[in-house]
Order: C-alpha cells, then sequence, then structure tokens
C-alpha cells in the first residue's frame, strides 16, 4: 500500500527531534491557550505566526497545529472544573460536564473529554491520510472555473454557518475580498489603492489582519468586561470510569466522531459547530438522553470527541485543495505562503515531507496531548490564577514584537492599530470578522482564477455553468444561501449557536 | 419602529467604504470581460459590497430594536478633540527634527496624541491606552531599542485596567518578568534583527 509507505516516511519526518520539539511545544501552548478564557487559537497562531518564519515549513505548521487541536483539550478542563469555556468549542461541554463535576464525577468527565478526544483524534488523522491523496487527484483536474466556483462555494458556506447575521457575514467576506485587493495587480503590475504607500505594494499584511482584528481587539473586549474567575472548588477525584460509565460514553464517542469528522471538512465549520451539533445529536439520539441537565456522561463524551475530530479534519480542504474552512485555517494558508508554498493539490506531491509529515505528527501530538492533560490537571488548574490584568500586556508585547519582526518595519505595528479598531467597531456593529479574514485570504486566488476562466472561456461567462464540477459548487452554495433564508431553519442554526 | 440602529451603522459604512473604492477604481482599466483589466474585479466586489449593504441597510429598518451603545457627550466630544489634535501632530511633527520626519514617525506621533486624547473619556479609557501603548511601541524601537520600547508599551498598557493604577509595584514587577522573557525568547532564542539597547 502506498498510503502506509507514506505515512511510514510522515512517521519518520514526525519523529525527527525538531519536529517531536514544537509539536510538543504546540500541544503545551495549545492546552494553556485553552484553559484561559480570553485568548483562543486564532489570536496565538496570528502572534506566533511571524515567529514560524526562520523556521522549516513542515516543523513550523506542526506547531502552530498543534495549537489548534491543543486547545480543543485544554479548553474543556475548565468547561468542566470551573463551568468556564476555556474555548467557544468547550461551550456545551459546560452544561453536562460541570453537573457531572458537581456529582463527584469530575475526574470522570475529564478522562471521558480526553480518552473520547484522542480517539475521535486517531480516527480522523487516519481519514485525513486516507482522503487527502484521493482529494488531490480529484482537485487536479479541476479548471480555473471549477476552482473559483469551489472558492466561491467554500465563501458562501463560511458565512452560512457563521455566528449571527447570514447577511452581515455575507458582507464580511465581501468586505475580506475588497481588502485583498489592495496591492500590485498580479497581471499587469498596476499599483490598486495603495496610497503610493510602497508598504501596501505587496497587499496588506495578513497578520497585522488577523493580529489586529483577533489579538489586540479581543484584548480591549476582554477588558471591558468585569474578570468572572471563580476558583476551584470541586475535586477532581479518580479519573477511573465505572462500567456503566465506559457503555454510556462509548456510542456516544463514536457518534460523536462521526458527526465532527463530517461538519470539520465544510467549509466555515471546524471545532465549535460540531461541538454544538454532536450536542444536539446526543440531546435526541442516545440513551442517557432523559439525564440531560443531570451530568449526562454522553454530553460530554459526544461534544468532545467531535470537535477534536472536527479540528482534524478541518486540514483535509487545506492541505487537498489550498481552501481554508476556517479562520484558524486561514492562518494556516497564511504560514504556508510566508513560507513560500503555495497550498493547493500539488502539495502532496511536491511537499511530502510537509504533508506527511504533519499527518503523522497529528496522531503524536494527540498521544501527548493524552499525557499533558490528564496526569498533569492540577498543573493547568494553577494557570488559571494568573489574573488577566498581568496576562494582557504580555500579549501585546508579544504582537507588537511579533508583527514588526515579520519585515523589519513599523509600518505593521501602525497598520495592526488600525485593525484593532475596525476589529472592535466591527464587535460593537456585530459583524464577524472570521468570515473577513477568509474572504480576504482567498479574494486574490479567486480573482486570479476567476481572470484565467474568463480568458479561457473567450469572456463567455456560461463557462462556470458549463463545466459540470463548477456548475455543481454553485448549485450548492445557492442551496445553501437559499436554505437560510427559510425560518424555520434559521432558528435551528440560532439555537445550536446560542447552544 | 423597529430600527435597528447597529445594521443601520454597518450598512452604511459598507455603502460608504465600496463607493470610495469606486471611485478610486476610476484609475484603473477595466478591460472586458474577456481580458480583465486591473479595474474589473474590484469594480465587480465594490458593486456587490454596495449591494449588500444596501439590503443590511434596508432590513435595518424592520428587525431592530438592536440600539447602539450610548456615546455620552465627553465620549463625542474627545473623539473629535482626539482626531483633530491627532491630524495637528502628525503634521506639526516634523518640524521637531529630522527623527520625527523619517519614516513613520510623524503618523506614529499623530496617532499617539490621538489615542491618548481620547482616553479622558471613561468610554474610551481601553482602546485609547491599549492602541496608544502599541504606538509607543512603534516609536521607541527603532531609536531607543527594544528594552525601552517595551517598558513604555507595558507601562502605558497597564493604565488601561485601574487595578494597575492603584498598585505600581505589581506593574513593576510584571516589567522586569516580561523584559526578562522577552529577551530570552526573542534576542536569545530566536536573534531577531532588532536593536536591544538604545542607539545615539
Amino acid at each position: 500500500m502506498d498510503t502506509i509507505a507514506n505515512l511510514a516516511h510522515g512517521f519518520a519526518v514526525a519523529l525527527s527531534f525538531d519536529n517531536l520539539l514544537f509539536a510538543l511545544i504546540g500541544a503545551l501552548i495549545g492546552t494553556a491557550i485553552g484553559v484561559l478564557p480570553g485568548i483562543g487559537p486564532v489570536a496565538t497562531i496570528s502572534l506566533l505566526l511571524p515567529i514560524t518564519f526562520g523556521q522549516p515549513a513542515t516543523t513550523a505548521i506542526i506547531m502552530l497545529a498543534g495549537i489548534y487541536y491543543g486547545a480543543q483539550y485544554g479548553g474543556s478542563t475548565t468547561a468542566i472544573l470551573l463551568n468556564l469555556p476555556g474555548e467557544i468549542s468547550s461551550v456545551v461541554t459546560t452544561l453536562e460536564g460541570y453537573k457531572m463535576a458537581r456529582n463527584g464525577r469530575a475526574g470522570a468527565a475529564l478522562a471521558t473529554s480526553a480518552i473520547g478526544s484522542f480517539f475521535a483524534g486517531t480516527v480522523a488523522t487516519i481519514l485525513v491520510a486516507a482522503s487527502g491523496p484521493l482529494l488531490t487527484q480529484v482537485a487536479l483536474s479541476f479548471g480555473p472555473a471549477d476552482y473559483f466556483s469551489l472558492m466561491l462555494l467554500g465563501l458562501i458556506i463560511s458565512a452560512v454557518l457563521a455566528q449571527g447575521s447570514v447577511l452581515k457575514s455575507v458582507a464580511m467576506v465581501v468586505l475580506g475580498v475588497a481588502l485583498g485587493l489592495v496591492g500590485t495587480d498580479v497581471q499587469t503590475g498596476q499599483q490598486r489603492f495603495t496610497f503610493g504607500i510602497p508598504e501596501l505594494s505587496d497587499g496588506i499584511g495578513f497578520v497585522s489582519v488577523a493580529m489586529g482584528m483577533f489579538g489586540i481587539a479581543e484584548i480591549i473586549l476582554n477588558l471591558e468586561k468585569p474578570e468572572a474567575r471563580s476558583v476551584l472548588k470541586t475535586k477532581v477525584g479518580s479519573l477511573w470510569l465505572t462500567k456503566e460509565e465506559w457503555r454510556r460514553a462509548t456510542p456516544a464517542v463514536l457518534r460523536g466522531t462521526v458527526v465532527g469528522s463530517v461538519l470539520g471538512i465544510l467549509p466555515g465549520g471546524g471545532a465549535a459547530l460540531a461541538a454544538f451539533g454532536a450536542y444536539m445529536m446526543e440531546r435526541k439520539v442516545s440513551k442517557g438522553r432523559h439525564m440531560f441537565g443531570q451530568g449526562a456522561i454522553e454530553g460530554v463524551a459526544g461534544p468532545e470527541a467531535a470537535n477534536n475530530a472536527a479540528a482534524q479534519t478541518s486540514f483535509i480542504p487545506l492541505l487537498t485543495l489550498g481552501i481554508p474552512a476556517n479562520a484558524v485555517m486561514a492562518l494556516m494558508v497564511g504560514a504556508l505562503i510566508i513560507q513560500g508554498i503555495q497550498p493547493g493539490p500539488r502539495m502532496v506531491e511536491a511537499q511530502p515531507d510537509l504533508f506527511w509529515g504533519l499527518i503523522a505528527s497529528m496522531w503524536i501530538g494527540n498521544l501527548m496531548l493524552l499525557v499533558i492533560n490528564l496526569p498533569m490537571i492540577g498543573m493547568w488548574v494553577k494557570l488559571l490564577q494568573v489574573p488577566y490584568k498581568f496576562l494582557y500586556p504580555s500579549i501585546l508585547v508579544f504582537c507588537c514584537i511579533g508583527v514588526y519582526s515579520l519585515n523589519n518595519n513599523v509600518f505593521d505595528v501602525y497598520m495592526t492599530v488600525l485593525f484593532a479598531i475596525f476589529g472592535y467597531m466591527c464587535n460593537k456593529l456585530k459583524m464577524e470578522p472570521a468570515p473577513l479574514l477568509i474572504g480576504f485570504v482567498l479574494g486574490p486566488m479567486m480573482e486570479e482564477h476567476l481572470r484565467r476562466a474568463m480568458l479561457l472561456s473567450r469572456g463567455d461567462p456560461m463557462v462556470f455553468l458549463e463545466r459540470p464540477i463548477s456548475a455543481s459548487m454553485l448549485a450548492i452554495g445557492a442551496i445553501a444561501l437559499g436554505a437560510m433564508m427559510l425560518p424555520n431553519l434559521r432558528k435551528g442554526k440560532e439555537a445550536a449557536m446560542a447552544g | 419602529m423597529k430600527l435597528n440602529a447597529k445594521d443601520i451603522a454597518a450598512g452604511t459604512f459598507l455603502i460608504l467604504l465600496a463607493a470610495v473604492g469606486l471611485w478610486l477604481n476610476q484609475d484603473h482599466s477595466l478591460g472586458t470581460a474577456r481580458r480583465m483589466g486591473p479595474g474589473y474585479m474590484p469594480m465587480l466586489v465594490f458593486w456587490i459590497q454596495m449591494g449588500l449593504g444596501g439590503i443590511v441597510l434596508l432590513y435595518a429598518f424592520f428587525n431592530g430594536p438592536d440600539p447602539l451603545e450610548k456615546w455620552t457627550g465627553i465620549e463625542t466630544g474627545t473623539l473629535a478633540l482626539g482626531v483633530i489634535a491627532g491630524t495637528i501632530a502628525w503634521k506639526v511633527a516634523p518640524v521637531f527634527g529630522e527623527f520625527f520626519a523619517s519614516t513613520y514617525n510623524a503618523i506614529g506621533v499623530g496617532m499617539l496624541v490621538g489615542f491618548l486624547v481620547i482616553c479622558f473619556a471613561a468610554g474610551w479609557r481601553l482602546i485609547g491606552y491599549i492602541c496608544a501603548a502599541m504606538c509607543v511601541f512603534a516609536l521607541l524601537l527603532e531609536k531607543g531599542g527594544l528594552m525601552l520600547a517595551l517598558v513604555g508599551t507595558i507601562v502605558v498598557s497597564a493604565l488601561a485596567e485601574p487595578e494597575h493604577r492603584q498598585r505600581p509595584l505589581g506593574v513593576l514587577g510584571m516589567t522586569i518578568f516580561l523584559l526578562a522573557l522577552c529577551w530570552w525568547i526573542f534576542i536569545k532564542q530566536l536573534d531577531i534583527r532588532v536593536a536591544v539597547w538604545p542607539q545615539f
């Protein structure tokens, strides 16, 4: 089997000293920010992007990936012990997990969440390994028109599934594409919207946008809210599950893995949506559904398995098609481009070390996280005692140094300030920043494919409907947009988002 | 009336930005659908954005009420004052010497002055101090070195949190800790190309 040989190669790459070390660093940072409310994976990864500049591409991506799935593990710890979700993806875990902790089963809830996450991570990693090369083969037959439609579909779905109003999310996507227009036109070399500023000729800095809107704006918003930190009152207790708990948790983990894997691949999906989806499912189908609200183990096992599965499978569209499924993946595209790698179907062939090494390291990272989280739980709980008033100046100086060192230019720092204000304003107007980031990353690629497709078709826009792949993408996009106009579905989504 | 003030602001913002974009786009040749020029995609994008802004604005009259946070007189006043003071500082700064005339330092001074002015209003204090702290970093870094820039950033950002103002010793401890940490990570380990100590 080719895949097995490739995976063996991947493990050889992932087991090198540097890659192991940075997978561990990523997993540790991920767990830490997962535990800490107020800083999420998007802000952290954008903060660390400039630092990865000097690393080999594979090592950089392995570390950044570790942060993303590490955060899924860490987020559940505080959700269960303190009723305080460290990440959005662990909001639903608080519902049953904290109840279990109150019933004296905190240890069991933590164990379920870690073991469920590990199992789901393993399955999802195998899925990535198996489907990656296959999808890549399909993607190689894509023409420019198909690519354009695929990206359009990605943008539509990411807007439809975003929190809040679909209409405003679509507008944010378009705004992101508009911001991506700034810079030198690839085909004619003409400067567009640069106002004669030389720093803008390569476009608005991706790190400035991400760090400003997610990192800095979030600091300001967190400071506005009065600090709500409760002290750990519950005892962790035994980490072992009873036979009865095993029997109930196992099917929930299996269901959560499936739901998470599917929702992770969808553009705009990702860990948070997967956890909500799995929770809704458990409440409907699990045997313990009458126990919900009193500390049902299914309500921990399902969502926790789902959010970790989704964190892994959301790499599939990125690695095979070069299309980011969510804001974290948009940052990964940024990281790859900084490294001089164009994400897309050719990556599997051109960068086998990166592709297979990343997959192998995901599994190794999950194994590390199991160890990091279960025996060392006490250490992470201690971390919560660092008050935010000491945390935010640290985040701020890291952001400043990081954004400056990208180009050694203070211009980027001022740009970040502007995007921080913009991000703050968007939050006050209930405009979601995540779709903007995805539009910003995909915009330039879409323009290129649009121009190529129209050149090939001699200016006939019907090409988008004549090619079957392209036409079906557009049809799915239209259905997704249309479906959200239906009041029933919209209410369902709102309920799911509100948890 | 069920006015959604947030959506009215959002829709107006989208429309205005699209209008500016379309106006700026007049400099770029459109080309034809077959051979698109540099202005074709911007034209499409900004028209779509204007349309979406219009729809957001239209719906805003029905899906409310969702009012904006009320601005006090002081907040509106300091915002206007901050913009004016910042612009003046930006234009006047180059007079004060070579440093203020070079690269982006003049605009940095302008932004810093503006952000500090809006801090007089309680509602702007957080955003004002945090943004001002970043401007201090950018202004101090190249001449003053990393250490001085960090001290400035940490002290200004600490002003945003009332508890820090009552306990200056905590800020001192945090500053020393962060200086050591940043030196270890960025200079010792990552060796970024930046001056550590003041350059004269």
